[in-house]
């Protein structure tokens, strides 16, 4: 049922939509990387001019100076609008990605995301977008002027002097020599200190986690000694980790500083000056451009680790775009009427241990069907099965004789609603809440439903009735958040209705009028209730009883007790239950 | 931010941090010194005997050796100080954390405390490794430029200081702005983060009212907020690096231009311009970096500042030794509670006598888990006393107090390991037997055998793989391995199907078992077999007594009694009577049977 897309989404698609604006930016940045050359350069023949045998020719002089400095301003302009270029990118990037990535996991079955947590999912859709920053904004920019600027003063420092330039890249190839053979030994050791981080990661999870039980228990002495201990094992690693690499990559940084690149060209040059065989002019372009030539290297270094963090976050991006979704027909087709036909459903979350095996089952339009079972019996998994939160493995379902999976899903929404067992909210006002199904209702529709759900009087009881927010403006015990849910599905008017009952976190007065409000919501529907009291469904036209993924005995409830089956057991069990006096404490010489 | 770090560190620090600071000083004065001669050096070249360039040479190699001694020492002392910086705020954390009052421990503050027990001590490890270096480099290298330029020519020396002193309140201003937009991106930022975890947490009511299939309006409005914000203080902070950028580099032009103009009046030799020219190259590359740096910085003081708030955090205070508590019994006298402005106990005293089943009712926002939460001390009353055994709770080191307290929450928390992991937590040190032991009493036998891997099941994350019903019995399952004489247990309100409810039934009978018991109670079968009933409303205790004796007074637990049993969860009915308003837009048709 689900579309396998072909695999991982990778960073070029995800970068498709800006592609062509980065491209600018490091056109324009490797023009900056030429031009940032120049005012350099110019210095140096500016020297020349001045220090020319004879008059000045302040002509020349000027005119050098001139172009020096508008080189610096080109460059600066170059580079800026590179830089803002490249970062506006990203934005549009960041923005482009998050609303795929929301589309994307708006179509996903839902039992992914019980697997996976909104935390988890919070983090890849900020944190990791965010990560992703500094690839798309600089790695390639930063990697177009540290290379281009370097290769261009080269070529240009051949050109005045070879010797000179070679003895210039002398300390320069050697420090680059020791930091590749330095970073080829250190590749495993950087997987060490990646381990090593994730461990006192985990140990501060644990502890930070789990610190409220283990001082509920008296255990924090413990844990908190544990966690010492890792932030020890931490440190002395690290600092052993350092020590391994420290002299090669001492040495490395010491040949590639500015101070002796100094030194190689100042040596050179007065050996090469005072033997002749060089002009003292001719020393000066090394002197102004030879001691900036290590420094895009480690620039390079340095934002090395940050492309790396970049690329992982781009993968986790990409494999979340690649979650298999549940596949929308290309050629809907309109159901006729509200009859719900159930035929042969198999369901499994876990390939092998099938949750429901082989369910047929019609609800009549109008009728209250009630299924009832021990907890991972499955009846919650197949009630889900009408709101398509899930397709089923095999078998199918159909709503007014058409395959669910055949119906537009705006049409479908129209058709079935749901009201779940933990009712969920959002941080929206409370009439926004109520109208989530149509958020064009008006004011007037928007109240009746909650007068249906006799959630009306206390909602405009609130300072800001209905516009307060909720979690913020107003705090809705269990019970009025049941009756607010119940609003919802009222005002949806779906012919079909689910219901997983709701666990009750209300209070007597609440429960009473979650009740009546629940009665008026299933007038006239076509009703399936997972009922996890045998009590409230007494009534219901017709009682399924699941057992382990199978439907085992239906009938109405007078019908059921008579047949003496499974479902007499339970409510045996449970009017057992209940009616005892003899309860908790009992016994025991109180 | 340097004043920050030695806070954080605390006064121990002081020492390594000087000798750090010193170490990379040094080092940025040699370097400087290095630069400051090749002006000299050059003008010896560039002048009729270059041969006399030579003692300046050799000076030039004599600063290259200091340098090549000091920056290893100074690179080396900044990793020593990292890691002793990572082990001393991982320390200093985690003894905070263990004082930290339990009612401290929320949600959103776990989550911010694991981030800054993690990334944060990364972020702030960064600023001596590699950070604090480059802010040295980028005050004393220019600072010595201008020192050595104002010997050379005191003319182009006053250029460039004036030049420094721009660069300095340009960045000023540009990283102020940049703060404020910071600011403002964040609060946009976490804006957009709580929609999206919104959006995956409420998926399913999203999804069954139709609500994915053309996006989340809501959700995507905050994305595009985001980044609106995003283009702001790109505005911000590209005007600031390319505005400083641009002093910089300008700066670097007047001097230029500054110098030409001399040399040509002949008031500058042309030697010592280029020199000085040189040296004014390296006067703008720190600034420049700095400007880049900016980002950095910010985040390791923003580190740093969470840290050092974490770190005033007040705590409950200890005795030193704590008081030796007579008995199990627990008693309220008097206690005054408060949640910032609102008042939740006003005066309550009760008790709950030894080796007895108490029950506790009211409405919801009674205070009933409040008053659970007083006494296993997540926080302290404003007045009145808690007493444990006849002792203050105040008075037992916490040790103490959780010896003889287990607390069954109904949202209970669990690890993310195996059941038996999670059983143990109780108590260590006990044997397999005796947690299988517990285990069973508590019937999370039947729970083993549904799981696939049995005992070794891991429960997921927060325990997400089993219902509420079976959290709740390993839960008991950890009390009883426990073994203390007192319990105070929140009764699940949730409803549960047969089978769950008669093993957690089961499971508390046997906690309850010759333990003094206190339990909010939810359920009808529990009222009816406690010893004691407390009734709690607007923030005391209304009525006390047994079941009975309670019914026949017939006041306010009588009323509550009727309620709930009329009530004891819904029940579909079919309404006789005309269909509501609401439902006259009904497409009728579609309820005919076919």
């Amino acid at each position: 049922m689900f579309r396998n897309s072909t695999g991982v989404v990778g960073l070029g698609d995800l970068l498709q939509p800006v592609r062509r604006r980065l491209g600018l930016a490091i056109t324009l940045q490797a023009a900056a990387a030429v031009v940032a050359v120049v005012p350099l350069a110019a210095v140096a023949e500016l020297a020349r001019v001045l220090l020319a045998a004879g008059p000045i020719d302040h002509d020349r002089a000027w005119q050098v100076a001139g172009i020096a400095a508008g080189a610096l301003i080109g460059w600066l302009a170059l580079s800026g609008v590179a830089s803002a270029l490249a970062h506006h990118a990203d934005l549009d990037f960041q923005l482009s990605v998050r609303r795929r990535l929301v589309r994307h996991l708006g179509r996903v079955p839902l039992g992914w995301f019980t697997d996976r947590g909104a935390g988890a999912i919070g983090k890849a859709v900020q944190h990791d977008v965010d990560t992703m920053h500094h690839l798309v904004a600089h790695a390639a920019l930063s990697l177009t002027s540290s290379v281009i600027t370097p290769v261009v003063t080269l070529v240009y420092l051949f050109t005045v002097d070879w010797r000179m330039a070679l003895i210039l890249l002398i300390p320069i190839t050697a420090g680059v020599a020791v930091f590749v053979r330095l970073a080829m030994t250190m590749e495993s050791q950087t997987a060490a200190f990646d381990e090593a981080q994730q461990r006192i990661a985990g140990r501060v999870v644990e502890f930070v986690e789990g610190i409220a039980v283990v001082k509920l228990f008296g255990q924090a002495r413990r844990a908190h000694a544990q966690y010492g201990q890792a932030a020890d094992d931490f440190a002395r690693f690290f600092l052993a980790w350092v020590s391994k690499g420290y002299r090669a990559s001492a040495v490395s940084e010491l040949l590639l500083s500015p101070v002796t690149v100094l030194l190689a060209v100042l040596v050179g040059g007065t050996a090469m000056v005072t033997s002749g065989r060089l002009a003292a002019t001719e020393l000066l372009p090394f002197a102004i451009l030879g001691l900036g030539l290590a420094s895009p290297l480690q620039a390079l270094h340095y934002y090395s680790h940050d492309a790396e963090k970049a690329s992982v976050a781009a993968k986790r991006v990409g494999s979340l775009l690649a979650a298999p979704v549940l596949e929308v027909a290309r050629d809907p087709r309109r159901p006729v009427g509200a009859r719900v036909e159930l035929a042969a459903v198999q369901y499994a979350y876990d390939a092998g241990r099938p949750v429901l095996n082989g369910i047929d089952l019609v609800l009549e339009p109008g009728t209250v069907t009630a299924l009832v079972g021990a907890s991972g019996s499955g009846k919650t998994t197949l009630a889900k099965l009408l709101p398509r939160f899930f397709d089923p493995v095999s078998g199918w379902v159909a709503i007014g004789g058409v395959d669910v999976r055949e119906i537009a899903p705006a049409e479908l929404y129209r058709l079935v609603s749901f009201v779940l067992q933990d009712v969920q909210l959002l941080d929206a006002s409370v009439r926004d809440n109520i109208r989530l199904a149509r958020p064009d209702a008006d004011d007037e529709t928007v109240r009746r439903a909650a007068r249906a759900a006799a959630i009306d009087e206390r909602i405009r009881a609130l300072p800001l009735g209905y516009d307060a927010v909720v979690g913020r403006d107003v705090r809705l015990s269990g019970g009025e958040a049941q009756r607010v849910s119940i609003a919802r599905a009222i005002l949806a008017d779906t012919p079909i209705v689910v219901l997983d009952e709701a666990t009750a976190h209300a209070d007597a007065e609440s429960e009473a009028l979650i009740q009546d409000a629940l009665s008026e919501l299933a007038a006239g529907r076509t009703v399936l209730v997972v009922a996890h009291r045998l009590a409230s469904v007494v009534g219901a036209d017709r009682i399924v009883v699941l057992h382990e993924g199978r439907i085992v005995e239906q009938g109405r409830h007078e019908e059921l007790l008579t047949a003496g089956g499974p479902y007499a057991r339970l409510w045996e069990l449970q009017e057992d239950h209940v009616g005892a006096g003899a309860a908790v404490g009992s016994g025991e010489g109180r | 931010m340097i004043r920050r770090l030695f806070r954080a560190l605390g006064p121990q620090y002081d020492r390594t941090l000087r000798r750090l600071l010193g170490l990379l000083v040094v080092a940025a004065l040699l370097q400087g010194a290095a630069f400051v001669v090749l002006v000299p050096a050059l003008r010896e070249l560039l002048g009729d005997e270059p041969a006399r360039a030579w003692p300046w040479v050799i000076g030039l190699a004599v600063l290259w050796i200091g340098y090549a001694v000091v920056n290893p020492l100074a690179t080396l002392a900044g990793f020593r100080t990292g890691a002793g910086l990572s082990r001393d705020l991982h320390h200093r954390i985690g003894d905070k954390v263990a004082q930290l009052p339990l009612a401290w421990f929320t949600a959103d503050r776990v989550g911010g405390l694991g981030r800054l027990a993690s990334q944060r001590i990364l972020d702030v490890m960064g600023v001596p490794a590699h950070l604090l270096r480059q802010l040295v480099d980028a005050t004393v290298m220019p600072l010595v430029v201008v020192l050595a330029m104002a010997v050379f020519d005191w003319r182009l020396a006053v250029a460039m200081a004036v030049a420094g002193v721009v660069v300095a309140v340009v960045y000023r201003v540009a990283s102020r702005g940049l703060a404020a937009a910071d600011h403002e991106a964040d609060r946009i930022h976490a804006d957009a983060a709580g929609r999206i975890v919104e959006f995956a947490r409420a998926q399913p009511v999203l999804r069954a009212f139709g609500r994915t299939v053309d996006g989340h309006a809501v959700l995507d409005e905050a994305l595009a907020a985001q980044h609106r914000a995003g283009r702001r203080i790109l505005r911000a902070g590209l005007s600031g690096v390319v505005g400083l950028g641009f002093v910089a580099q300008a700066s670097f032009v007047v001097m230029l231009a500054l110098g030409t103009y001399l040399v040509l009046g002949g008031s500058l030799g042309a030697a010592e311009l280029v020199a000085l020219l040189v040296l004014a190259v390296r006067f703008v590359e720190p600034v420049m970096l700095t400007a880049e740096l900016g980002g950095a910085l910010r985040v390791a003081g923003n580190a740093l500042q969470e840290i050092n708030s974490l770190l005033a955090t007040e705590t409950l205070d200890e005795p030193e030794r704590s008081a030796r508590p007579n008995g199990s019994s627990v008693e309220l006298r008097d206690v005054h509670f408060s949640y910032g402005d609102s008042p939740v106990l006003t005066g309550l005293s009760m008790e709950v006598p030894a080796g007895r089943l108490t029950a506790l009712v009211g409405a919801s926002g009674a205070g009933k888990t409040t008053v659970v939460k007083l006494i296993a001390r997540f926080f302290d009353p404003a007045a009145g006393a808690v007493r444990v055994g006849g002792a203050d709770v105040r008075e037992l080191r916490t040790e103490d107090l959780t010896a003889l307290i287990s607390v069954v929450f109904q949202d209970v928390y669990l690890f993310e390991g195996s059941i038996l992991d999670n059983i143990r937590v109780g108590r260590p040190e006990a044997t397999d037997e005796q947690v299988y032991a517990a285990a069973r009493t508590a019937r999370v036998d039947d729970i083993a055998e549904r799981l696939p891997g049995g005992w070794h099941a891991p429960v997921g994350e927060a325990g997400s793989r089993l219902s509420g019903g079976e959290r709740q019995r390993i839960s008991i399952a950890r009390a009883l391995l426990k073994d203390t004489p007192i319990v105070l247990f929140d009764e699940a309100t949730a409803a549960l199907d047969a089978d769950n409810e008669h093993a957690l039934h089961a499971a508390m009978t046997a906690l309850a078992r010759d333990r003094t018991v206190l339990v909010i109670a939810h359920r009808l079968h529990t009222l009816q077999a406690a010893d004691h009933i407390v009734v709690l409303a607007g923030g005391r205790c209304v009525e006390q007594g047994r079941h009975d004796d309670l019914l026949a007074r017939n006041g306010r637990y009588a009323h509550y009694w009727r309620e709930r049993r009329r009530a004891r969860g819904w029940r579909l009915q079919r309404p006789d009577g005309p269909e509501s308003a609401l439902h006259k837009g009904f497409r009728a048709g579609d309820l005919v049977p076919e």
